[in-house]
């Protein structure tokens, strides 16, 4: 299919060229392999493949966008002539004529790096390396219930607009994580996970795998499932609280990345996923966070989930500041979106899959640290809770006021880890709370989360994320069960 | 849009190349087109042509399962091929007893051509309409419009052979304002023509116009009106949370070892009824077994889940007709739940409360203990408070985090007439109910 890319990329944008504004080819490859395991039971192995391709038009101002998995000279003439009826029909509701935001013409070819292709090794090896964490898991006493995966994701995308672009991309992404817990009574269930509750996922192949430590962390969080039972239940009270880089990865995904995507600013999930309050009238001059909190989009930054070499519309991969010293000055934009506020696109323009329009999507958003270790953070709070690995989350439809829960905590006295919590969580304003930041850690505790399940648009659209933190620390937050 | 002769003939052909000793070949069509609107233009127009093929194969109970999306004969041998090459590689699940035997199938029409072939400019103007109540009101209109033709064809080795095309058509929207206002509603039908759309937008702009400037109230518990769509995504989250038998099993599920016990209020029954006049679903599952109604609640009493062949295998009982696409992770699910209507009207429900707060429906629902049923979420849309007996000032958006059973079991009164709720492509049929004792948490403000 690759060499023959082109050929239909000429004979679909030839179609449109002469009846448009402007016309995008995008095709795009997902080979995907799923392999897990439940009480060291083998679940029904998932293996797909999903390719298609998409036309996406500009005419009168307003889009029309039309996409298949059929291959053939018919329904290639098919797509393109639906994609500009679509658009002249998007351009009977009059209103505001969508306008780019230039980027330069590209012909190149982008690869994320990997050594070892998840793809071409045996479902064997593969297999036996989660039946050895379940064997692990297994050996500690009192667990009930495990499970484990694996995850590989390899897409090609090809991608040629009628300003000249031509990009061809492979990236590849790898996810993996346990989970262990006790099923107690009817009514109560206890339950860790690792490294994450989606587990872990980054850009590369088979060998980041053992960099995520799942072996010598099983023990540990076995134990802490089974403590997990005798836990106290979580005051409710305003502390000091620590997030672990996991947790504060969320924080950021839910309170910084969404807030930001720049369609959503503008209302184009107002009857969905929702609005924002960081409107452009407080672009350079809304205090978003304590003066600590820098904020880059960067999807040229390697490992992330984002990490390609250009977005869904061809603009180049970079790194981009959102937030300066506390202060908000950009968003995750589009080209369309991007020339609104008269700035370049931030390259946040991704689309789920083939058979999705590009909308502004969460890319690599990464929060520098510049403050201590954790164990120096711990040391500065008297009162206080430790909280890690994501568990509920919930934020209301203007991106301000959300509720966060964690599977474990701990409560911090006299700067040290004290009792085991169980189920905290905790609550706050986004601006508030980003304000209340005191601590952003340190760089060598700094962790790239991959999220590999953000929901967005209608229909809905699956986006991989990544956030980079390291241990954040926030004063006077609501904590509670 | 693949016809039944070409779906089965594929899945057919594919079947022959199998090398196990029983296989399964599922095919998902669906033609989608859909148009968001927001700033009262339209800014995102779609239309997408996909066919998903999965291959189940089973040889001495090891399970393979691929898919694609493409359907050339070539690709469907080597999808075919890759489902039993995985069978030679995985362990046996001795639990798994077979594929399903074949099943009549009740023919149920829900094709409807005004559905599969409305057009952009027809949806273009349905947005006109919307816009132009929007500005009549002074707000500003956003939504989406879509239509949706789909198809479902299995064949098994067992002699499974079904084939099934539908339609559906949802138009969701909100007219908001500068002043914190907003307004939602949504309309769902299998006939596109059945959909009023300027009913919905006369709708929404009411509650646009009148959520002006909501004010402040206290934390605490109150009387509430939930409107259908509250109720339905409460309902789905309950049926996340413990309707399937995957959850039962693997006691994770509020159901585990409570069957026969009271789990809400006598007034409440909860029934999953896929042939629902009102609902039709497709009247076979994605293993080609009879989707059956089966009573989840039944005045308040636990009655029992819906199952797939694999987990009715393993709980000993038929299975319900209540399988997923192959390679689900979440196990049988019920997609069409009916909650039973009261006796009320809305207006009645509304006059009874002498201090509570009426809310049009909920956002970001989230698990917080799902043995418990809690939840956490924000109301949205048109949240007003109920002062002796009318709806006078709107409110700001607050937090909730019920227990979903004890809600339902706080029922005081429950509307007569009900509504559709689509979500995540589940349908449900919900009436609006009178809660006591509803837990609402103020918003920290900036």
């Amino acid at each position: 299919m690759t060499k023959e890319l082109p050929l239909i990329a000429d004979l679909i944008l030839m179609r449109a060229q002469s009846r448009c504004q402007y016309a995008d080819f995008r095709f795009e490859e997902i080979a995907s392999e799923r392999i897990a395991t439940a009480s060291q039971q083998v679940e029904p192995i998932e293996k797909s493949l999903s390719a298609g391709y998409a036309v996406r038009v500009l005419k009168d101002g307003a889009w029309g966008f039309a996409a298949s998995c059929r291959f053939d000279l018919n329904e290639y003439e098919r797509i393109v002539d639906t994609a500009i009826n679509i658009a002249e029909a998007s351009a009977h509701v009059s209103g505001m004529p969508v306008k780019l935001a230039p980027e330069a013409v590209y012909r190149e070819k982008y690869q994320t790096s990997f050594q070892t292709d998840p793809f071409a090794l045996s479902l064997k090896e593969k297999l036996d390396l989660l039946l050895y964490w379940e064997e692990l898991i297994a050996k500690n006493q009192g667990i009930t219930f495990s499970s484990t995966f694996l995850d590989f994701r390899k897409t090609t995308k090809f991608f040629r607009s009628t300003e000249g672009s031509e990009i061809e991309q492979l990236l590849m992404q790898t996810g993996a994580g346990i989970n262990c817990g006790i099923a107690a009574g009817h009514r109560q269930r206890f339950e860790r996970s690792f490294p994450s509750s989606s587990g872990q996922y980054v850009t590369g192949g088979y060998e980041v795998i053992p960099t995520f430590g799942i072996e010598d962390n099983i023990e540990r969080i076995a134990a802490e499932a089974v403590a997990l039972q005798s836990a106290k239940e979580c005051p409710s009270a305003e502390t000091t609280i620590i997030l672990s880089p996991d947790m504060a990865s969320l924080q950021i995904h839910e309170s910084i990345g969404h807030p930001l995507e720049l369609d959503r600013v503008f209302g184009a999930e107002r009857n969905f996923s929702g609005a924002s309050f960081a409107t452009p009238d407080k672009l350079g001059k809304l205090k978003y966070g304590s003066d600590i909190i820098d904020v880059f989009a960067d999807t040229s930054y390697p490992g992330g989930l984002a990490t390609y070499g250009f977005d869904d519309e061809g603009v180049r991969a970079g790194r981009r500041p959102l937030i300066k010293e506390g202060v908000l000055v950009d968003y995750l934009s589009s080209r369309e979106t991007a020339h609104r506020i008269g700035k370049p696109s931030t390259g946040a323009a991704r689309a789920d899959g083939w058979g999705n329009m590009p909308i502004c999507r969460i890319t690599n958003v990464l929060l520098e640290a510049t403050g201590q270790r954790f164990k120096d953070m711990l040391a500065e709070v008297d009162d206080g809770i430790y909280l890690e690995t994501i568990r509920s989350w919930s934020i209301d439809d203007n991106r301000e006021n959300f509720q966060m829960g964690t599977e474990v905590g701990w409560e911090i006295k006299s700067g040290k880890l004290g009792e085991m919590i169980k189920a905290p969580a905790y609550s706050g304003n986004t601006v508030t709370f980003w304000n209340s930041c005191d601590s952003t850690g340190s760089r060598d505790e700094w962790v790239l989360w991959g999220t590999p399940n953000c929901g967005k648009g209608q229909p809905g659209q699956n986006a991989r994320t990544a956030q980079g933190s390291a241990y954040l620390r926030f004063r006077n937050v609501k904590v509670g069960r | 849009m693949i016809n039944r002769n070409e779906a089965l003939s594929l899945l057919k052909d594919g079947l022959k190349g199998s090398t196990a000793d029983q296989t399964e070949l599922v095919l998902i069509g669906e033609d989608m087109s859909l148009t968001r609107f927001s700033e009262s233009q339209i800014h995102d127009n779609i239309f997408r042509a996909e066919n998903t093929l999965y291959v189940r194969a089973i040889k001495e109970k090891r399970i393979g399962i691929t898919s694609t999306t493409d359907l050339t004969p070539k690709r469907v041998a080597g999808t075919v091929a890759d489902a039993c090459k995985i069978t030679s590689l995985v362990p046996a699940d001795e639990k798994f007893v077979s594929l399903p035997a074949p099943a009549a199938v009740e023919k149920v029409t829900t094709y409807y051509p005004t559905t599969a072939d409305f057009s952009p400019l027809q949806r273009a103007k349905a947005v006109q309409i919307i816009v132009t109540e929007a500005n009549r009101n002074k707000l500003e209109a956003a939504g989406a419009f879509e239509t949706t033709a789909e198809t479902l064809a299995i064949v098994s080795s067992l002699g499974v052979e079904h084939f099934y095309t539908g339609t559906t058509a949802e138009l969701s929207l909100t007219l908001s304002g500068a002043k914190e206002n907003s307004g939602w509603a949504r309309g769902y039908h299998r006939n596109v023509e059945k959909i009023d759309i300027a009913a919905l937008a006369a709708r929404a702009a009411d509650k646009g116009t009148r959520s002006i400037n909501p004010i402040a109230i206290d934390s605490g518990e109150y009387t509430a009106i939930l409107e259908p769509a509250a109720v339905g995504q409460l309902l789905l989250f309950l049926g996340f949370m413990g309707f399937g038998a995957k959850t039962l099993t693997q006691r994770r599920s509020f159901m585990a070892g409570r069957i026969g016990e009271q789990i809400t209020g006598t007034n409440i029954t909860i029934t999953e009824e896929p042939l629902h006049p009102q609902i039709r679903g497709i009247p076979f599952d994605y293993e080609g077994v009879p989707r059956r109604q089966v009573p989840l609640i039944e005045k308040g009493i636990a009655r029992g889940v819906v199952y797939d062949s694999y987990y009715a295998a393993l709980a000993g009982v038929e299975s319900t007709g209540h399988a997923l696409p192959p390679a689900n992770r979440f196990g049988p699910y019920p997609k069409h739940m009916v909650m039973e209507a009261g006796k009320y009207s809305l207006e009645e429900m509304v006059k009874s409360v002498d201090r509570g707060v009426y809310i049009t429906h909920f956002w970001y629902i989230n698990f917080l203990n799902p043995m418990r049923t809690m939840v956490t979420g924000t109301t949205r849309d048109g949240t007003f408070l109920i002062e002796n007996g009318e709806i006078t000032r709107p409110i700001h958006n607050m937090r909730i985090s019920p227990s979903i059973l004890e809600t339902f079991s706080n029922a005081a009164m429950i509307s007569k007439t009900r509504e559709l709720y689509p979500q995540y492509s589940v349908v449900m049929l919900v009436p609006a109910l009178k809660v006591n004792g509803f837990s609402l948490e103020k918003i920290e403000e900036s």
